[in-house]
């Protein structure tokens, strides 16, 4: 860590501190004598893993209370706590993937009560039980959507591998520009503009291989939860997303060991109490469970191995695999759980004698969850996020290396404070300091050793935040929070000043040093957060939301599809932050017969500040004075989305369908008028069906369908000196589209009969069955051997139906 | 150092996938139209004493067959040296298919000089353009070096005889070269060998005033593909140019080499040449550049 990470000179801090000793002791403690306080976990009842979003409803009969349900649903840490009055109550668990769980409680004093669900088989649970689910309606959160490890296993996936983002790509509101481009877009916001986190962790690149893979392994994974709209205090950041993703604790009972053998990678995961055993037998379950518990799990792709003997001489020694290991350790001591939990993966390429490159995230969290009483719940965090890759050329005599990285320190905060029945607050603050790396390189030969590159530059992100979840009778309830973020792009650097016209590349006016501690630019916005629900009755409710989103890390790429070295750039003097304001209504309906559906419907405005956009032409790598050649705009996105899911009999899944919208406004792009985003696609289709014929077979169809994104064209041509020069005349941008994309995937799965021990399944699918070459770009090219015809080509990052088997195990 | 991330990228792409064995490109039949044909302007004028050419066409579409852009032969040309005390005037006369020339003349004093300022004068459509150029000193050639290379694999294939510019870059910064290797006379113009230079590299770096970096005086000068041969005549010119034609030149390698996964949104090359009527809007290309020119050649022995 360096110096400015702990010299916090701001008034910034202070301010944090004084609203935190101010709920921690003022006049909270306004709990009326006849109410008392349920509290606990919920755990999965054979591995005791901590289960998030468990919502838990206490329906109060024997005495006169308003409202007669009283509901709370597990944090992030599966805590919960509840202000309930004396008497005899019904509470009902219900947790998706969970068979629901009902049972009589008689509250006469303070009860901790940690509650253990069992995994949901078909016919368990009465459909009254069932009919209290409807977490989705009513439920606070307005454009949530989570998936659960289990729900990401059973969609047919790219060559059979279970994925991550790959599942995210298939819900309303989100987008992708292709195959082979990494990342998501959500409701019109481009790919560095969703926080993706691992294990609270911000993660700069989501994607192995191009993005044909993501870098979670889903066997390692718990739950992940996508917020598009709405989005509550504790998140900030960026503008258009949060991606939490959570890995598993770790069986606490018995060891574990579960797997797969595919086509392109392996993996393997082993699991299990830290502790010493109760009986000689390792492999019998514990009765008591430990307090302690780890998780290891791995993923190497082999094509390298296996291509080996088939590569040419001069590529021997070339290198082309990546990896992922993800390690999680926890310990729990009354009120006190820790965890530690890191992730490393790396992609590396590397074509002897010619060129290599490197890429990866790592990661390391550790976290003190403490339940200071019944009512507040804390959590203390901190990590250490790098994203960093290396590009190395060889040109005969000369080797030319390059690096570049953005390494985070950040130390937060959190508490959940169940204050009364109606209001349940949440507050904290986090510190993060970041270094970035813009590129650093080498150039050696015999008698070469040249160092060049970009200077390095630093930052200070501050934020606090508090918000309460108001229930205000029953029907009406609000949840309306502040964030107030700060951003300090600090020295020692170098400040450079241009003089700009609107919408032309910046002429350098003056440039200067700065010492370590000096301020160079200093942002303050404060992020309004609001959301309501009104439940119009037990299965139906009209959500909203209006959130205002901040963003000083900017992604910097002009390409088509984002690279993995496309350069991370704070916000600074130039550069201003990034700022977003979404409203979304919803309304969301069940159908609780013989088969229930959850269905909702969202529209969302999205309006878009300080776009960040390049002049034609611009130089993005290595170039010192890059903040001349980038342009701000304005944005706006909106959109309509339709949602129906079916996630009980043999038949599961859910149709999602987006129309949507998103453009951009820059002066100096497009004759100043208004154009699409690169990701902009007006219709978008998903199908995601799984069914279970019997025990031992079950089959999964994917279909995607949507329009094409645009691309700019050039018109028309000319030489001069000999050399044709392609014209794009009217200065378009985006003025075309691309031919629409869709696609059908198919699975099976055969499971072989289950042993007590040993259990395994073979997946045999089919990704882009009807074998449709979806264009991901088209571009343009002189044709030499056709005496300089120019020539649009479709490029198809998937041009053929791609089977692939793959074998997983668990034992 | 130069490179281009669109083709490293698309080789490591080409890697990935090609492992994969599904991705794939092939050419389709688009409709794209070209609003109005452009005016183009091709002024590249030398202080040498050969013919000198300025060509005037019309833009074509993007798919049209290129060396048919329609030539404009009822223009009027011009190049006025602003420097001399009383402004001298150059006229250059239509031969023929669009191209315009003026023969100098040392006796009579009728040649570009060093250090002067030039513009260009075109009436043409009943618009007057006009196009502003400086005429920049050149650096020297101390000689041009024989290498033999034994070719094994990329860049260098063919084992063989290849050349290497020896010349420094003028001392102080701001200076700019265009680089020509001709074979036997004719100019290697593919533009993949298009070899410019900001003081001594590619990109001004600071690097100034010694042997040009190496892509420039070896990779640039050289066609990795084709050895040259025993007899073979290898002349090489460093063309003074500016930095506004620096960097058009830059503008258009990158849009000839931008394609494939990471492509970049293509741009439009700007022009410097511009219209006194800008109410006409005009739509203009090409470009006006004047330049000194070192010349060195070499028999291939």
């Amino acid at each position: 860590m360096s110096s400015s990470f702990v010299t916090p000179t701001s008034t910034f801090v202070t301010a944090m501190h004084r609203i935190l000793i101010f709920l921690l002791f003022s006049t909270f403690n306004i709990v009326l004598a006849q109410n008392f306080t349920l509290s606990g976990y919920v755990k999965d009842s054979s591995s005791r893993e901590t289960i998030t979003k468990a919502q838990i409803t206490v329906t109060i009969t024997g005495v006169k209370y308003t409202p007669t349900e009283l509901r709370s649903t597990t944090n992030g840490y599966g805590f919960y706590s509840l202000t309930v009055p004396a008497g005899k109550h019904t509470l009902i668990v219900t947790a998706p993937s969970y068979a629901p769980l009902a049972t009589q409680l008689d509250i006469t004093n303070n009860l901790e009560y940690n509650i253990l669900l069992s995994p949901d088989v078909e016919g368990m649970g009465t459909v009254t039980i069932r009919s209290k689910r409807n977490n989705n309606v009513k439920s606070l959160d307005i454009s949530t959507q989570n998936i659960n490890g289990q729900t990401i296993k059973k969609i047919p996936a790219f060559l059979g591998e279970a994925d991550v983002i790959k599942s995210i790509q298939l819900l309303p509101g989100v987008t992708t520009v292709g195959e082979g481009a990494s990342g998501f877009n959500v409701r019109g916001g481009s790919i560095d503009q969703n926080l993706v986190l691992m294990d609270e962790a911000p993660v700069f690149n989501s994607a192995h291989l191009f993005g044909f893979f993501s870098i979670f392994n889903p066997d390692a994974v718990k739950d992940v939860e996508l917020v598009k709209g709405g989005i509550p205090a504790n998140y900030g950041g960026r503008l258009s997303s949060t991606l939490d993703v959570k890995s598993r604790d770790g069986n606490k009972r018995s060891y574990q060991t579960n797997g797969g053998i595919g086509s392109i990678f392996s993996r393997l995961t082993v699991e299990g109490p830290l502790a010493l055993p109760e009986s000689k037998n390792l492999l019998k379950p514990r009765k008591t469970p430990a307090k302690s518990s780890f998780m290891v799990s791995g993923r190497r792709s082999y094509i390298d191995v296996l291509a080996k003997p088939f590569l040419p001489d001069n590529l021997a020694g070339s290198q082309f695999y990546f990896y992922d290991l993800t390690a999680k350790a926890n310990y729990s001591y009354k009120r006190d759980n820790i965890f530690i939990s890191t992730y490393i993966g790396d992609d590396v390429f590397k074509a002897a004698g010619l060129f290599g490159v490197k890429w990866g995230n790592s990661t390391v969290t550790a976290r003190w969850n403490h339940v200071f009483n019944k009512k507040l719940f804390s959590n203390f965090t901190y990590y250490y996020s790098r994203y960093r890759y290396n590009l190395e050329f060889m040109n005969r005599d000369v080797t030319f290396n390059w690096k570049s990285n953005i390494v985070n320190n950040s130390a937060k905060v959190d508490f959940n404070y169940f204050l009364n029945p109606k209001n349940t607050l949440a507050f904290g603050g986090q510190i993060t300091h970041y270094r970035f790396i813009p590129g650093e390189a080498i150039a050696k030969s015999a008698t070469l050793n040249l160092k060049f590159g970009l200077p390095d530059r630093y930052a200070l992100e501050n934020a606090v935040y508090i918000s309460d979840d108001w229930n205000a009778n029953g029907k009406f309830s609000i949840r309306a929070g502040i964030r107030l973020s700060q951003f300090m792009y600090l020295g020692p650097g170098k400040v450079y000043l241009f003089n700009r016209e609107p919408g032309k590349q910046g002429i350098l006016d003056s440039m200067y040093s700065t010492q370590n501690g000096d301020i160079v630019a200093n942002y303050i916005n404060p992020e309004p957060r609001l959301g309501f629900k009104y439940q119009l009755n037990s299965s139906s409710s009209i959500k909203g939301g209006f959130n205002r989103m901040v963003q000083n890390l900017h992604l910097i790429s002009n390409t088509a599809a984002s690279v993995p070295f496309d350069v991370w750039q704070p916000t600074t003097n130039n550069i201003k932050p990034e700022i977003a304001d979404q409203i979304a209504l919803g309304y969301f309906k069940n159908f609780n017969g013989k088969h229930e559906f959850e269905t909702s419907i969202e529209g969302y405005y999205k309006t878009l500040q300080n776009q960040v956009d390049y002049i034609d032409g611009a130089s993005l790598l290595l170039n010192e004075l890059l903040e001349a050649d980038l342009l701000t705009g304005i944005g706006r996105a909106y959109g309509l989305e339709a949602y129906i899911k079916k996630s009980s009999g043999n038949l599961t899944g859910w149709i999602s369908y987006t129309l949507s919208r998103s453009e951009r406004k820059v002066l100096g792009i497009n004759n100043d008028e208004w154009y699409a985003n690169r990701f902009d696609r007006l219709h978008n289709l998903y199908v995601v069906s799984q069914y279970k014929i019997n025990e031992k077979w079950e089959c999964a169809a994917n279909f995607v369908f949507s329009t094409g994104t645009p691309a700019t064209f050039y018109t028309g041509q000319y030489t001069v000196q000999g050399y044709v020069i392609p014209d794009a005349g009217s200065n378009a941008r985006n003025n075309v589209r691309n031919p629409d994309y869709h696609r059908l995937d198919l699975s099976v799965t055969y499971h072989r009969k289950k042993s007590k021990k040993f259990e395994s399944n073979w997946v045999f699918s089919c990704y882009n069955v009807y074998n449709r070459r979806n264009p991901f770009s088209i571009y343009f090219a002189t044709n030499y051997q056709g005496k300089g015809q120019n020539e649009a080509i479709r490029y198809s990052v998937i041009g053929s139906a791609i089977p692939s088997v793959s074998y997983n195990f668990k034992f | 150092m130069k490179f281009s991330k669109s083709i490293i990228f698309n080789g490591l792409v080409a890697l990935s996938i090609g492992l994969l064995s599904t991705g794939c490109e092939d050419v389709i039949q688009v409709d794209v139209i070209q609003k109005s044909p452009k005016i183009v302007v091709d002024a590249f004028v030398n202080n040498q004493l050969d013919t000198q050419t300025i060509k005037l066409t019309r833009s074509i579409g993007y798919f049209d067959s290129s060396g048919s852009e329609p030539a404009i032969t009822n223009a009027q040309v011009a190049i006025i040296d602003q420097s001399s005390a009383l402004p001298k005037l150059f006229v250059f006369q239509h031969s023929s298919q669009g191209k315009y020339q003026f023969v100098p003349n040392a006796t009579s004093g009728d040649t570009f000089t060093v250090g002067h300022d030039y513009a260009l004068l075109v009436v043409v459509d009943n618009d007057t353009l006009v196009s502003f150029s400086p005429l920049n000193p050149t650096t020297t050639i101390d000689s041009i070096r024989l290498v033999d290379v034994e070719g094994n694999g990329p860049p260098i294939n063919t084992t063989g005889k290849y050349v290497e510019l020896m010349a420094n870059d003028r001392k102080g910064p701001g200076d700019f070269y265009w680089i020509k290797t001709f074979r036997n006379d004719s100019f290697l113009n593919s533009i993949s060998q298009l070899n410019i230079s900001a003081d001594m590299g590619n990109t001004s770096r600071g690097q100034d005033g010694e042997l040009f970096i190496y892509p420039v005086r070896y990779n640039g000068v050289n066609d990795f593909l084709r050895s040259f041969k025993t007899g073979e005549n290898v002349r090489i010119e460093i063309h003074s140019i500016n930095g506004l034609a620096f960097a058009w030149f830059n503008l258009v390698v990158s849009e000839n080499q931008n394609g494939g996964l990471f492509a970049t949104p293509p741009a439009n090359i700007f022009t410097n040449i511009t219209s006194l009527n800008p109410k006409k809007k005009t739509a203009l290309g090409g470009f006006f550049c004047m330049s000194a020119v070192a010349s060195a050649s070499v028999k291939i022995p």
